[in-house]
């Protein structure tokens, strides 16, 4: 007998990233190296543990090797549990039919049966590329006092920015009168952070409607949510003041970096009540040699540095060799950075390797007329030559 | 799966290390910027397959269990095998403390009887090295031998046992060495394998005798009896028993060589996961030749140190050839050469403080100064 949960949460890990590029080329984006020692889910799944929610299922699709294999048995997050804890629940065959899951909604209404065996009242419904510490029994409590039917994390952007995204409008109770995907003209500012708490037995008769209507894209943002507001459901917007950030494309991932090395930024993650975990690999202290000069800048266990790094973020075991000169840039795990070589504004990925007097992007006064930052970016494994120039914005 | 269990001695009778191990067991003392010094022999064990371990705790076992919980991060958290943990006075049949090694033993006889492993590895924790036992045991049993025991070549052997080891690896010979010798030699680890029925009908015959010392009692009076061969262990070993060979091995850390073979020879070594975040170092940070774990904020000078976790270095503080333990709190314009200080440990705006290379200063954990 399984004991009834009040509350699951179900992360929705599946999608491609492609506006990462080459670094998701191997990996899904949840799996993507943020901070130095963290990956990106790391952030949702410390969050989910830190609300005392201790179930979690974890919705892989797309290149889910690494993905599986880091959350694993969920022990770094202590969700290694009796009862509860990470579940990775990726499509499967069934006895007639077996399909991928064709969007957000399809991938939980593929799990009903998985969700029914916790008997749970509410659903956290997650995504897994989002930077940000939440604490969602704050909004569940909203969502309960509101005696909601649904209730929808809410992030005020600038209203210039707000065209980018799914913009709710709210009455002054914070009922959401209406839904606009990415309006031209918004007319409020609260952006939808994907983030949703469902009461499950009505979010379970919308998902089997919606898979029974062929002309549904089986999107919670697109169908499940316009649907409900319809039929004019409880919906409850739920505004969140602290640091979020989508780190969907190389330009906002790398300022989200930078924002770690930026103590306005709000990104505190050396916060002992709410800690982020993050699998640890066995690494000793770094090692600073006699020619290291470092500012602003954030180092992990294991890395050997013999150069200069200014206002960047090194992962675990990293290699800098002397008179090698790193600003303004992400270097993920095990990267090795030959003696002269200079990297600015870049990410450069896992194990690659930039050879002796490479350079790898160029200094940046500004974001582009997009508003993005022309980062150079050298994806996992890539080994970059001797002599090699790589330009801003270049991606290789 | 090994053969071989483990014994681990987790405190040591000889310890001479003071003010470091007033709060703790000379196993957890902290080594290397984020370990404890078990976790090397506990690293080693499992890298090579030792899954049951019985670790005999003495005094001060509280810091010890704290770190290694139900050895979780080694692994070690099992149904099969996995980590005993004996504290005193809970052993089967003694009434009081037990006083040495093969009382120890014999008190928890039952214990090694229930293992299923035939071979007993006696281990203990305060040597830092990166070893597989696996060829060890090759080694054993292709001699035919009674006991084999671990030997180094090391550079001191003041304080240390001597095993005079002959062509074959056989040891004729065991002396103990108290002068202050500096001569190289091979010294003992006092790490012994051997059949787990051998070492009970050793110490129990011993025990009833009222003999108290393994080396002496056992091995130096049955030398001829019994066929003892050494082995060799190369790379780094560092035997931590007093403030001077902790200080001195420590700082061996700060080359690379002595890094490749401590951390990247046989296995990875394993600590308690403490998810800190990454070090900060702000603009007016300067760093030389020093390690430096995670969660330490810089903004300071810090030269040929150690800094362990969560250290914090205001700015205009100079740390030198010094040994910061975790959550340290260097303040403004404060001068520290030559200095060790314990866990916890704050030192406020403009102190000096500075103790010479052969005699480091100790600030005992928990301080203001």
């Amino acid at each position: 007998m399984k004991q009834k949960k009040e509350c699951i949460a179900m992360l929705l890990a599946g999608g491609q990233g492609t506006r990462l590029g080459v670094l998701t080329s191997q990996v899904a984006k949840p799996a993507v190296p943020f901070g130095g020692k963290y990956r990106i889910i790391d952030f949702t799944l410390s969050n989910t543990i830190n609300s005392n929610i201790d179930t979690i299922g974890v919705l892989t699709q797309y290149q889910p090797f690494e993905l599986n294999t880091y959350i694993g048995n969920g022990q770094p997050w202590d969700l290694d549990r009796l009862d509860g804890g990470v579940f990775v629940l990726p499509p499967f065959m069934k006895a007639t039919s077996g399909e991928w899951y064709k969007g957000t909604a399809n991938a939980i209404y593929q799990n009903i049966a998985f969700i029914d065996k916790y008997d749970p009242e509410y659903v956290l419904i997650l995504s897994g590329d989002h930077i940000y510490k939440m604490d969602y029994s704050l909004m569940l409590d909203s969502h309960k006092k509101n005696k909601a039917d649904c209730t929808i994390a809410v992030f005020e952007v600038p209203i210039e920015q707000a065209s980018r995204f799914g913009i709710m409008n709210t009455d002054e109770s914070g009922r959401i009168c209406a839904f606009e995907e990415k309006p031209k003209k918004p007319k409020s500012n609260k952006a939808s952070m994907g983030i949703y708490i469902f009461s499950w037995q009505k979010l379970r008769t919308y998902l089997i409607a919606d898979e029974a209507d062929k002309s549904s894209q089986n999107d919670f943002g697109k169908n499940i949510i316009p649907c409900m507001l319809k039929n004019g459901e409880a919906m409850y917007a739920y505004s969140f003041n602290g640091y979020w950030k989508d780190v969907g494309t190389i330009s906002s991932l790398w300022e989200a970096n930078m924002d770690l090395l930026d103590e306005e930024s709000g990104i505190n993650l050396n916060d002992t009540t709410w800690k982020i975990y993050a699998r640890n690999s066995a690494e000793p202290p770094h090692y600073l040699g006699l020619n290291a000069v470092i500012k602003n800048s954030s180092i992990s266990e294991g890395c050997e540095i013999d150069g200069l790094l200014k206002n960047s973020i090194l992962s675990q075991s990293c290699t800098v060799g002397r008179d090698a000169v790193i600003e303004n840039s992400i270097i993920m795990p095990g990267a090795v950075i030959e003696e002269d070589a200079v990297i600015k504004y870049a990410i450069v990925g896992s194990s690659a390797r930039i050879c002796k007097g490479a350079r790898v992007g160029e200094d940046l006064a500004a974001p582009n007329e997009k508003g993005e930052w022309d980062i150079a970016l050298i994806g996992p494994d890539t080994v970059i030559k001797s002599g090699s120039t790589i330009k801003k914005g270049e991606m290789l | 799966m090994s053969n071989m269990m483990s014994v681990l001695f987790a405190s040591d009778n000889e310890s001479k290390l003071n003010e470091l191990t007033i709060h703790r067991t000379t196993a957890s003392l902290p080594f290397c910027g984020r370990y404890r010094l078990i976790d090397f022999i506990l690293s080693n064990l499992v890298n090579s397959g030792v899954t049951t371990i019985g670790i005999i705790a003495r005094s001060n076992y509280n810091s010890l269990m704290d770190h290694i919980r139900m050895g979780r991060d080694w692994g070690l958290n099992r149904k099969n095998g996995g980590l005993a943990v004996f504290p005193p006075y809970v052993m089967n049949t003694s009434r009081d403390m037990y006083k040495s090694k093969i009382e120890a033993i014999y008190s928890i006889n039952d214990y090694i009887k229930k293992a299923k492993e035939d071979y007993i590895l006696i281990t203990n924790g305060n040597v830092a090295y990166n070893f597989n036992f696996a060829g060890l045991y090759d080694a054993h049993i292709a001699q035919k031998a009674d006991i084999t025991m671990l030997t180094y070549k090391s550079a001191t052997t003041a304080r240390r046992i001597l095993p005079v080891i002959g062509k074959n690896g056989r040891v004729s010979e065991i002396v103990f060495s108290n002068s202050q010798s500096n001569s190289p030699a091979d010294v003992a680890m006092n790490v012994y394998l051997m059949h787990k029925n051998l070492l009970l009908e050793l110490v129990e015959s011993a025990f009833n005798r009222g003999q108290l010392d393994f080396e002496k009692d056992i091995l130096m009076s049955k030398i001829d009896e019994l066929k003892i061969y050494a082995y060799n262990v190369g790379g780094f070993v560092a035997i931590i028993d007093d403030i001077k060979s902790y200080y001195y091995e420590s700082m061996k850390l700060l080359q690379k060589s002595t890094r490749d073979m401590l951390f990247d020879s046989y296995g990875s070594i394993y600590t308690k996961v403490k998810d800190s975040v990454p070090t900060l170092y702000e603009d007016k940070a300067e760093v030389k030749n020093s390690l430096i774990a995670d969660g330490c904020n810089i903004n300071g000078y810090v030269e040929n140190s150690i800094l362990f976790r969560g250290v914090k270095i205001e700015e205009g503080a100079r740390v030198i050839n010094s040994i910061i333990m975790e959550n340290g709190h260097i303040m403004h314009n404060t001068n520290m050469s030559y200095v060790i200080t314990d866990k916890n440990v704050k030192i406020k705006e403009n102190r000096n403080i500075s103790g010479f290379e052969t005699y480091p200063i100790v600030i005992v954990k928990d301080k203001t100064v």
